[in-house]
């Protein structure tokens, strides 16, 4: 996938800059942060400013070898090795994207822990020992949540090694957010006061999440949502209770009037 | 929505730190803000180590609800001083009452300014806590004059008359009051600049600044039944001193304050639910609750300790861990085996759905050592909660020369502060009267049916024989009967374990290092 090159990225903590370095000196690069903090946002920005083709993985524990490898298939009576996208990329060169590393099987890290070493290349036992070698210009970027969110495990050390450069990102001040949500959607004056009341909310949410006395907390996303829901006429209160309490429901209702007593005092009636 | 139907609601005290203590934090910005509860005190936070103490809702006038919203106004004034003052003197003497006084005016000007939702309780709590204002009248000298100049800074008007000379210097100190919390606001000034100001007021009210006064703090109670019609009337005319273009229907919204009837509802259901689920029972039982709230529970948390253990078990969340084997069926040997000694693994589901009840020897044995107890068994709380473990927790020492068995944490509750705090208030003293504590949690046991009950002691019973037919009655209901023996030292923990041995029990440890006790637990679970 070509990435779009006219999409926004507010670069608020100099991460272009590690990785266009890291990627010339040719080191995968780690990026380590939250859910909804703009990590993909980052990689597809950079990608299409280098003009490099994305193949991107998001895992999760059902993501199998085969779906990274390839595997074979009958077709019209013959055998074939279909290739995953593992060895789409290593061959055609470009971008490998390995977004949530962290929820793959160790099965899979097994794989791929063969392509990333220094040879840059793997065996397929798939395909009679076949022996794939990347491209000069093959390049992989990878993306871990921390780990306490859900279904995600340490990275085993070997792996953690194939990524020497590691970016943090975490959630950003509220005036890079108010300009993050401001690069999607436009908002007035009046709205954008109602705005800075929702990443209050927000960022007490995310620190009571930090601190496990709730078990979720809302990503930039969930801004922009707001922000949306507002220009739409919905008022900042409402918008609030849809986009921040009602999830949290399903943690029992003590957990919902809690977020809803925390818009109850920052949203006038 | 009558007033009635309110009333009928109550709220359990550990409901109520639950959402206060969450709420401090959020308010006041400070994410290890504590609320504790003291009957009868009046509202009072220890800014140096953020610690809210708030009387039970019982202090308050009014409906359950009302007595609630009063709570949680005095929480968020008390959680605003945190965000925005550097000091909060007694309200004992007369220059701490009166910077406390010009700090609630300041601090409450700066929270609106943020949690402008706040307006119509700050209003309604204004409204009611003046219905229980000292008249003036009834006042006299020194005491009349502070509390005027309270009444009048805060509200802009008094309950009573001043007359003559009084008034004047009421008057005066008021005017020179405002001016230093405007300054104050404008020029972003702080507590200590206030603070300096105080002696002034004091010149100006002409007052001792050591006098004591007897009085309460400002908006709290003197004992008078409520009007409903009085505070309708009453919030009212703050609505109309606050902005004339307000109409009858805010001031009945602001009387009524459904944005948080529905908040309340659910708390009150809540304290129903644990209430139900045994907590009157369980006392029944000859179990005893620990009833102090003012306990401060950080004491007993080591953060790191629950850190590195919830590290160490922090894969059995995703229910899956890698064992590595000797031999498999399915990877290349050829091309992985030359690097990896054991290649293949299996995945092996762990059993995290063992039910679990602790119970904690806090006999004067342990008594040298009672926090870093503490320290390790919340820590093992902590990491039981973090894997979803269903779990109890007992603990058992002597007060008052009886033997008494203390219900830390129930099992249908979520492990919460308030069951550190439980925890925080057992003082160990007394023998261990292993036998007589079996006995007492036998009903209970048979309810809860644990698959493992963990016993942490000292090892020494008073009787033995008695321990064994205990331990052996428990085996004979399939509960898997567990030991572990607290030693001094290396030496001392053989011993125990080996008199452990001698009790019965399915399975028995030691260990002589306190923070060894949470992985030993935990390595229970993975049988």
């Amino acid at each position: 996938m070509m990435a779009n090159t006219d999409m926004i990225y507010l670069d608020w903590n100099n991460s272009f800059n590690i990785l266009r370095k890291a990627h010339k000196a040719s080191l995968f690069v780690l990026i380590i942060g939250p859910k909804g903090t703009g990590k993909t946002s980052l990689v597809r920005k950079f990608t299409s400013d280098l003009h490099k083709e994305l193949h991107s993985v998001n895992f999760s524990l059902r993501t199998r070898e085969s779906h990274l490898v390839g595997s074979k298939t009958m077709n019209q009576g013959e055998i074939s090795f279909v290739e995953g996208i593992l060895i789409k990329s290593m061959k055609n060169g470009g971008i490998l994207y390995l977004d949530e590393l962290n929820a793959a099987e160790a099965d899979v890290l097994l794989r791929l822990d063969e392509a990333l070493d220094d040879r840059r290349q793997i065996i397929l036992k798939e395909a009679e020992g076949q022996v794939i070698k990347a491209s000069q210009d093959w390049f992989v970027i990878a993306t871990i949540n921390p780990l306490s969110h859900a279904g995600t495990k340490e990275l085993p050390p070997q792996i953690l090694s194939r990524f020497p450069v590691r970016i943090r990102l975490d959630y950003p001040p509220k005036d890079i957010e108010m300009q993050i949500v401001k690069n999607h959607v436009s908002v007035t004056t009046l709205e954008e006061r109602e705005l800075e009341r929702a990443f209050k909310l927000a960022n007490g949410l995310r620190e009571a999440a930090s601190l496990e006395e709730l078990y979720y907390s809302p990503s930039l996303r969930e801004s922009i949502a707001f922000a949306k829901l507002i220009r739409e006429g919905v008022t900042a209160k409402e918008a609030a209770e849809v986009i921040y309490a009602n999830v949290y429901e399903q943690w029992g209702e003590v957990e919902y009037r809690k977020v809803m007593d925390m818009i109850t005092s920052i949203f006038a009636s | 929505m009558s007033v009635d139907y309110k009333q009928r609601y109550v709220m359990r005290n550990d409901v109520l730190i639950n959402i206060g203590t969450f709420l401090a934090r959020r308010w006041s910005g400070k994410p290890n803000t504590i609320v504790t509860l003291k009957d009868g005190a009046i509202p009072f936070v220890n800014i140096q180590n953020f610690t809210i103490s708030l009387p039970s809702l019982n202090y308050y006038l009014g409906t359950e609800f009302q007595k609630y919203r009063q709570w949680r106004a005095a929480l968020w004034y008390e959680s605003m001083r945190i965000a925005h003052s550097t000091k909060v003197l007694s309200y004992d003497l007369a220059f701490g009452f009166i910077l406390n006084t010009l700090e609630s005016k300041r601090i409450e000007i700066l929270g609106l300014g943020e949690w402008e939702g706040m307006e119509n309780e700050v209003i309604f709590n204004e409204g009611i806590s003046w219905l229980s204002r000292p008249l003036l009248n009834a006042l006299y000298g020194k005491q009349k004059i502070i509390e005027a100049f309270s009444q009048y800074l805060l509200t802009g008007y008094i309950k009573g008359e001043l007359f003559g000379g009084e008034l004047e210097r009421v008057h005066n100190a008021v005017d020179f009051a405002n001016a230093v919390v405007k300054d104050a606001l404008y020029n972003n000034r702080s507590t200590d600049w206030i603070e300096q100001q105080v002696p002034q007021i004091i010149k100006l009210l002409q007052i001792n600044p050591l006098i004591t006064i007897p009085l309460i703090a400002p908006r709290s109670r003197i004992g008078l039944s409520l009007s409903q019609s009085d505070l309708m009337k009453q919030v009212e005319r703050i609505v109309k001193t606050k902005n004339k273009e307000k109409d009858g229907q805010i001031v009945k919204s602001i009387v009524d304050g459904a944005q948080l009837l529905k908040e309340f509802e659910s708390l009150a259901r809540e304290s129903k639910r644990s209430e139900s689920k045994g907590y009157a029972s369980l006392e029944e039982f000859g179990l005893s609750a620990p009833d102090s709230l003012a306990v401060d529970e950080r004491a007993i948390y080591d953060n790191d300790l629950i850190t590195r253990l919830k590290a160490a078990v922090r894969y059995w969340k995703s229910g899956w861990i890698e064992m590595h084997d000797e031999r498999g069926d399915d990877l290349d040997t050829d091309a992985v085996l030359e690097s990896q000694p054991k290649p293949f693994f299996t995945d092996f589901k762990l059993s995290v759905k063992t039910k679990i009840a602790l119970l904690l020897d806090h006999s004067s044995s342990i008594e040298d050592e009672e926090i870093e107890y503490k320290k390790a068994t919340i820590a093992l709380c902590e990491s039981l909660k973090f894997l979803g473990v269903s779990f109890a927790v007992y603990a058992f020492s002597t007060k008052e020369r009886k033997v008494k068995c203390w219900i830390i944490k129930r099992p249908e509750e979520k492990w919460s502060t308030i069951n550190a705090r439980n925890l925080a208030q057992i003082k160990a003293s007394g023998g261990t009267p292993l036998a007589e504590i079996y006995n007492l949690l036998l009903p209970v046991m048979k309810m809860f049916r644990p698959d493992i009950l963990i016993t942490l002691t000292d090892g020494e019973p008073a009787d033995y024989g008695a321990v064994r037919s205990a331990v052996t009655s428990y085996k004979m209901m399939g509960i898997r009967m567990v030991g572990i023996g607290l030693g001094k030292n290396v030496d001392s923990a053989v011993n125990i374990g080996q008199n452990l041995k001698g009790l019965e029990f399915e399975k028995t440890l030691a260990v002589s290092r306190l923070q060894d006790i949470p992985r030993k637990v935990l390595s229970l679970l993975q049988i």
